[in-house]
């Protein structure tokens, strides 16, 4: 399929309303009845029956609704009417930001926690559990069987310092020590729906293999200056 | 008014090549890139990958104006190599590190699509 930019289409020099760079929409309401009418997206009806309105709202509920109502649009009266033609073309989130697939990208270091065991022995079961429960996200849980304070979730820690203030307030510094490891890091991906977060990624990294290809340097434009070289560039500039 | 259109940040016009260089006549070895319509995307992991590269002494880029879209990146190295060759190095070694990256991603995610499939019992 491949869907072209459409300023590289050749088809149509760049118009944009070609089959290969564009997609168009169409859609007609009209309310007759005294209800009012709400023009979803489930009116707009494509000419290329595999590029069709994005629409999530049914599969959040999880209630079986039977058919889903689509996004709406705008709501209409008796007499009134809407008639209009959509054009859908690719692009890049660079242009403008409705072409970005990824709504929230986010990335923080990985923690490293160490518990100090012989400072934690001489906290009473009470005490762990205060500490387990100061810190805001579940990072720390205390385990069932060996009533000791166990990590539930390290990725959790967001970097509050929550948990040492605890220690310390309880007059146990050092009880547990979190470094952020220097090389590994945790990302978080959220798209807008148009593209599946794993794909994203892997696009992204298409598209960065992309850029570094175009940005390497050719032979000619080596070769073109090996010809004068360093002496040449002594000559010409002192 | 006088802003340039948004399309300017990553079409390169006509006649304009992507990348090309001046040697520095002052210093051997040293050498200036000027890659078009290109930001910090590329000049950042490309700096950092020539950091990596022990023949090379000087390593940086800038932007030397944020509505001006290219990136000036310069290098200087040692007698064993030149900056051409380590810009080109640098730039064949983050592909294969993005390989790598790509390769390792697709074996997680179908290890863990498998490992989901088999807890929906």
């Amino acid at each position: 399929m491949a869907m072209r930019f459409s300023r590289d289409c050749d088809a149509c020099d760049g118009d944009g309303q070609c089959e290969y760079c564009s997609v168009e929409f169409h859609l007609r309401a009209k309310c007759i009845n005294d209800q009012t009418l709400d023009v979803t997206s489930k009116d707009l009806y494509s000419s290329d029956h595999t590029v069709v309105p994005v629409d999530f709202s049914d599969s959040s509920t999880g209630i079986d609704n039977g058919e889903s109502k689509g996004i709406i649009i705008v709501k209409l009266r008796r007499g009134q009417e809407l008639i209009l033609r959509a054009i859908a073309r690719k692009g890049i989130g660079k242009d403008h930001a409705k072409w970005s697939p990824a709504a929230t990208v986010t990335f923080m270091y990985e923690p490293d926690i160490y518990i100090n065991e012989e400072l934690m022995e001489s906290l009473t079961l009470e005490e762990k559990r205060e500490f387990v429960e100061s810190s805001p996200t579940k990072v720390f849980d205390i385990h069932p069987t060996t009533q000791q304070v166990i990590i539930h979730d390290a990725e959790a820690y967001t970097y509050d310092d929550e948990v040492i203030k605890k220690a310390e307030a309880m007059g146990k510094p050092g009880l547990v020590e979190i470094h952020a490891k220097e090389d590994s890091f945790i990302f978080t991906v959220e798209t807008t729906g148009a593209v599946k977060a794993s794909q994203l990624f892997l696009n992204a990294i298409d598209i960065l293999k992309q850029k570094l290809d175009a940005v390497r340097l050719s032979a000619d434009t080596v070769e073109a200056d090996e010809q004068f070289g360093e002496l040449g560039a002594h000559m010409r500039g002192g | 008014m006088n802003a340039p259109d948004r399309y300017e940040r990553f079409v390169v016009p006509e006649g304009v090549s992507k990348v090309s260089y001046e040697r520095d006549t002052k210093i051997i070895n040293a050498a200036s890139f000027t890659v078009e319509r290109e930001d910090h995307t590329i000049g950042n992991i490309v700096r950092m990958q020539l950091h990596r590269d022990e023949n090379v002494l000087f390593a940086g880029y800038k932007l030397p104006h944020p509505l001006q879209y290219k990136i000036l990146l310069r290098i200087h190295t040692t007698s064993q190599s030149s900056p051409m060759q380590a810009y080109n190095q640098a730039i064949n070694d983050l592909d294969k590190e993005l390989d790598h990256l790509k390769n390792e991603f697709e074996v997680a995610l179908a290890r863990h699509t498998g490992k989901q499939q088999t807890q929906d019992y």
